[in-house]
């Protein structure tokens, strides 16, 4: 919250600094949306909602606050109100930016800025903007989303025209820093284990990311990486005390999409290679690997203009992990989506879920994991 | 303070290449601009080109779905997705064909589309090639 009204702050001498403009002349514009979800499962409760039971404990609210008191420079805010089962419950920051773009070959933005890597990740959160309920959670996990959405730091973008028979070369490069709190989803299996990261972990971290549009209208072929650099965090494990320490490692994350008329098809392979070392007081150093690599297939077509259809195979699978079915994580789903006008809308989607390595926790499973759930979801949003 | 729109060459160009838009839609622009014509290819893309637009309206749709390939809510969803990701903001939009051509007739730059037969006094009109 404290951060959320510095970031206001920001925003209001950004724009003060513009002198003597009406407010027309600014630009000022706000807008919003809101999302409501309802999830049923028939075995594994997910996502820490008792899906089992139906949960609607599913709510997203976002306000967007933007000026732009030149044709070159805006400055922007947005704040998030999300409850996901027993995580959420708070007002969080999504971004908070300063953005200028020079011509079409160079911008800049920084502050709390979205960091575009992979295809999604600076939309996933944008609910009104896609068609499915749940993006795929190995790729993009709903759990973690608020921490890996943006970075404190800057990010350069621009476009470089290849030619007529080339097509353009859009870049993205950032720099910065991110935190995980202790509460994120990714290490939720891991305090209810009993090990708990007071501060969450910290990094310095890089990325880059080219995406090429082809000359072939529609098709977008990219690829980006991020570099995380060496982190340690303070570890708590009952009476033991300790660091749990990250070396360096990259995220690299290869990805298409083709728009035409009605269809798009798309997919994306990511990796995620984490050297780790849990070094506790008084006990041995416990080194370990994550291998994680996830992919996604999709394909939706829209049937008119206010129906559209789609379906997308996702798998994740750790390869450090023991054999079973908390190695990988495989989801089909199929989704639909009506936008009843431009401002309101409705989601319904059903995933076939074959694995536990993603989006389980022991709390709500105290019976232990089943190895296959098929997911239900219905969701209503509105968007100004 | 003058602005310079770019963007509005998006209209232009939309305007331009839909067919069927060609009778009902016609492309204006501010006499500052150059431009005596425009690309449908930098209208469809909008990189750097934000439209100014009729807020509803039978030559709002016919523009959108002739030149840039969607519907006015498919439209209005890609921009919010670039609003939401602070990459944009809305772009200006009015509620009447004078209020565009006003609009137009006293930014620098500016670039919009209105129903054909509408008086646009003040302002230039662009052919798309």
């Amino acid at each position: 919250m404290k951060r959320f009204l510095v970031a206001l702050g920001v925003l209001f001498l950004a724009v003060g600094t513009a002198r003597a403009q009406s407010l027309d002349d600014l630009n000022i514009q706000i807008h919003g949306y809101a999302t409501q979800g309802f999830a049923y499962t028939t075995n594994n409760n997910i996502l820490t909602m008792k899906s089992s039971d139906g949960s609607p404990q599913w709510t997203d609210a976002v306000v967007n606050v933007t000026a732009q008191p030149t044709s070159k420079l805006r400055v922007g805010v947005q704040a998030r109100y999300m409850i996901l089962g027993n995580l959420g419950n708070a007002i969080t920051l999504d971004w908070a930016a300063v953005d200028y773009k020079v011509n079409d070959a160079f911008g800049v933005r920084f502050g709390k800025v979205k960091t575009p890597s992979g295809l999604f990740n600076e939309t996933q959160d944008i609910d009104p903007s896609y068609m499915w309920s749940l993006l795929p959670q190995g790729v993009y996990p709903l759990m973690s989303r608020n921490s890996l959405l943006s970075h404190y730091g800057g990010v350069v973008y621009g476009t470089v025209k290849l030619g007529q028979s080339l097509g353009k070369l859009e870049y993205r490069g950032w720099a910065g820093g991110r935190n995980l709190p202790g509460d994120d989803g990714y290490f939720l299996n891991q305090s209810e284990s009993g090990e708990t990261l007071p501060n969450g972990i910290s990094w310095v971290l890089t990325g880059e990311a080219l995406h090429w549009k082809a000359p072939v209208s529609g098709l977008m072929i990219g690829a980006s990486n991020t570099q995380y650099r060496s982190a340690s965090a303070p570890l708590l494990y009952g009476p033991y005390s300790g660091a749990e320490n990250l070396s360096v490692f990259n995220s690299p994350s290869y990805f298409a999409k083709y728009e035409k008329n009605k269809v798009m098809v798309g997919g994306e392979y990511i990796r995620l290679l984490v050297p780790y070392a849990v070094a506790l007081t008084g006990l041995p150093v416990n080194p370990g690997v994550l291998d994680e690599r996830s992919w996604y297939g999709m394909a939706s077509y829209k049937v008119t203009d206010k129906l559209m259809i789609g379906l997308y195979d996702s798998q994740s699978v750790d390869h450090k992990a023991s054999l079973g079915a908390a190695r990988d994580s495989m989801d089909w789903a199929i989704s639909g989506r009506y936008d009843f006008n431009q401002y309101l809308y409705a989601k319904a989607e059903e995933h076939i879920l074959h694995g536990t390595l993603v989006g389980y926790d022991i709390t709500l499973n105290p019976a232990g994991l089943q190895p296959n759930t098929d997911m239900t979801i219905f969701k209503v949003g509105v968007s100004f | 303070m003058k602005k310079v729109f770019g963007m509005l060459l998006f209209m232009a160009l939309v305007a331009v290449f839909a067919p069927g838009a060609q009778g009902q839609v016609i492309v204006i622009a501010n006499n500052s601009v150059k431009a005596a014509d425009v690309s449908k290819s930098d209208l469809k893309d909008g990189s750097h080109v934000t439209p100014v637009l009729l807020k509803s309206g039978a030559a709002n749709d016919e523009f959108l779905s002739a030149y840039v390939g969607k519907s006015d809510t498919a439209f209005k969803a890609s921009w919010r997705s670039l609003v939401f990701s602070g990459q944009a903001t809305m772009p200006k939009s009015f509620d009447s064909d004078a209020a565009v051509v006003e609009y137009v007739s006293h930014t620098a730059g500016a670039i919009g589309y209105i129903s054909k037969g509408t008086p646009h006094d003040g302002v230039k009109t662009l052919a798309v090639r």
